[in-house]
């Protein structure tokens, strides 16, 4: 026993890195086929618009209302941590810095993760238990191109909508706040904006939504597809969903950082 | 289905639309871009930029007057700077660009200036030179950055902090217990000296004896000199010495009057003396023409012959006035009828 011990732990070590190398590797593999059945354009354009305003449109309530409070928490929190040390106006630095390179996509991110990868899982899982991709399939039509590109195009596209509304939001509500709470004035918070604002900083964070959205489409696709069993099946594909698209806009996130920021001054 | 469709293109697009629409206003209005195209670009050249990055202020006398709108590398080691200058702004006569840290927290400004104001820096001054162009490119250079001069104070403060640290390894125990026992002698010393007072505290008692005394014979010298001051009133008061100053005054009148005497005296002889000026002169213009053997002296003066002609005229004379004393009848016929 204990010299079967090593080797169950060595076996086990190599189960998880088979499994976690065969996740990717699914994951490559699904994406690869996603963009090859997207030359389909016939078979997902029709279906765009639906989608789109259904994971996009659909969010931006949801993304406003995150964004709303974290440009006032941002605010309070500025002036909280350096309000004596710094002038009044690097409240208007952090908050829109901090609002378009960071907060703005991720926590909207995480939000339409919930919303959107859950919502395309149970969907797709739903269907897939209850075989009407078996259908599809049967007649003929590939389910990627009439079920998994409209969703990841109409996601990749509407995120960063969100996203940039979420921006506005945040950077307003930032603003109001350090009116109405702080003695910051509307001068010294617009001219904190300006002096670090470069269009870059606009770009990333809509580029990093963008990506988010193709992610978390993509994750709750894959799941929904995968789904086995009943409605139990559903759930835990809808679980599963969620919690690898929070994973992947982390490490999403952490990954463009390393791209563009690594390196890089306002310059 | 096709009614649906269009109505979810129109919710899509209208949304795309307006987001965009919004995102990219905002970004315009927080660069502060203008899209009149109400802004020049002005080309920069320096050695280094510094800290300074894109859409940071340019300012003019103190005033924002644009923003900077581009950095690139340029050739032979230049950075060329691009700035968007409003229109209506004028620059100086001879233009040069500052850049320079506006503040403690990395905002970084160009400023336009004119080259006649130039702060007095021998090493600025030249690389404004070294970066000036015959084009209309504008010559720039850094200036000193905040950090630097923090980075001279932080050296400096460690220079301190060595001189604090040498001190305090010389001020060991060592010189603590040196220091202690020369206070010590110096409280030794101190009631050595407090001692020597005391003794010499007498000696100036004696002294001060003495100086009583003296004190008390210039007391009696002054009331002597008291006493000298009272005659000297006295003899002021019964009027003597008016009389002396009166006596005084008669003999200065007198003198006075002498003097005016004298005066007369002098300027009488003052005319005597013209009047004998005028003779001698005379008498020199005789003289002359006596010695210029013009006139009757002068002939006889200088002539020997009348002299001798009326020497013996004279004898003659004599002869016949001895002659007529001796026959008056022969030269004296004296008839009556």
């Amino acid at each position: 026993m204990s010299r079967l011990a090593p080797r169950v732990l060595v076996t086990s070590f190599g189960e998880l890195m088979r499994r976690g190398f065969e996740g990717i590797g699914e994951g490559a593999r699904f994406t690869a086929s996603a963009a090859r059945a997207a030359r389909d354009v016939g078979d997902w354009v029709p279906q765009f618009s639906a989608q789109a305003r259904s994971l996009g449109v659909g969010s931006i309530p949801i993304g406003i209302f995150i964004a709303l409070f974290t440009g006032i928490v941002l605010a309070l929190l500025a002036s909280y941590s350096v309000g004596d040390l710094v002038p009044p106006y690097f409240v208007g630095t952090l908050v829109q810095k901090t609002v378009t390179l960071e907060l703005a996509p991720v926590l909207t991110g995480l939000a339409l993760a919930g919303r959107v990868g859950a919502n395309i899982a149970a969907e797709l899982g739903t269907m897939r238990v209850t075989e009407q991709i078996d259908a599809l399939e049967t007649l003929a039509f590939d389910p990627l191109s009439h079920l998994v590109v409209p969703r990841v195009a109409a996601a990749t596209l509407m995120f960063p909508v969100v996203v940039a509304l979420a921006m506005l939001v945040g950077v307003l509500s930032g603003w109001l706040a350090s009116l109405t709470l702080l003695d910051v004035t509307t001068d010294q918070f617009l001219k904190g904006a300006r002096i670090f604002f470069v269009d870059f900083d606009v770009r990333y964070g809509l580029v990093k939504a963008a990506s988010f959205g193709a992610a978390v489409s993509l994750i709750g696709c894959k799941a929904g597809l995968e789904t086995q069993g009943g409605a139990q099946g559903v759930g835990a594909a809808a679980t599963r969903a969620v919690v690898l698209s929070a994973v992947m806009i982390l490490v999403l996130d952490a990954f463009w950082a390393i791209i563009w920021l690594s390196g890089r001054t306002l310059r | 289905m096709t009614a649906e469709r269009r109505k979810n293109d129109f919710v899509v697009g209208i949304t795309v639309l307006l987001v965009s629409v919004l995102v990219i206003a905002t970004v315009l209005w927080v660069k502060q871009a203008s899209m009149r195209g109400s802004t020049n670009a002005v080309s920069v050249r320096t050695r280094d930029v510094g800290g300074l990055a894109l859409s940071n202020p340019v300012v003019v006398r103190g005033v924002r007057a644009g923003r900077v709108q581009g950095i690139a590398l340029g050739d032979s080691g230049w950075v060329v700077v691009t700035l968007a200058v409003d229109k209506e702004v004028s620059l100086p006569r001879d233009p040069v660009v500052l850049l320079f840290a506006s503040s403690l927290f990395g905002e970084w400004q160009a400023t336009i200036a004119d080259a006649a104001g130039l702060p007095a820096d021998a090493d600025l001054r030249a690389h404004i030179a070294e970066a000036r162009t015959r084009s209309d490119t504008l010559a720039g250079a850094v200036l000193p950055d905040i950090a630097q001069l923090t980075a001279v104070a932080g050296r400096i403060a460690g220079d301190v902090s060595k001189v604090s640290n040498r001190v305090q390894t010389a001020f060991d125990d060592e010189a603590a217990g040196e220091l202690r026992g020369s206070i010590r002698n110096f409280a030794q010393l101190s009631d050595e000296l407090a001692k020597t007072v005391r003794k010499q505290s007498a000696n100036l008692d004696k002294l001060s004896g003495n100086a009583d005394k003296g004190v008390e014979k210039i007391l009696s010298a002054a009331a002597t000199i008291d006493k000298i001051a009272g005659r000297v009133d006295s003899s002021t008061s019964k009027d003597e010495l008016r009389q002396i100053i009166a006596n005084t005054q008669n003999a200065a009148r007198e003198l006075v009057a002498a003097t005016t005497r004298l005066r007369t005296i002098a300027d009488s002889a003052g005319g005597t003396q013209s009047r004998l000026n005028q003779v001698i002169a005379q008498a020199d213009s005789v003289f002359a023409k006596v010695n210029s053997k013009r006139g009757s002296i002068g002939m006889l003066v200088n002539d020997s012959r009348l002299y001798t002609n009326t020497d013996s005229l004279i004898m003659e004379l004599r002869a016949l006035v001895a002659d007529v004393k001796k026959n008056p009848k022969k030269y004296v016929n004296v008839r009556v009828f």
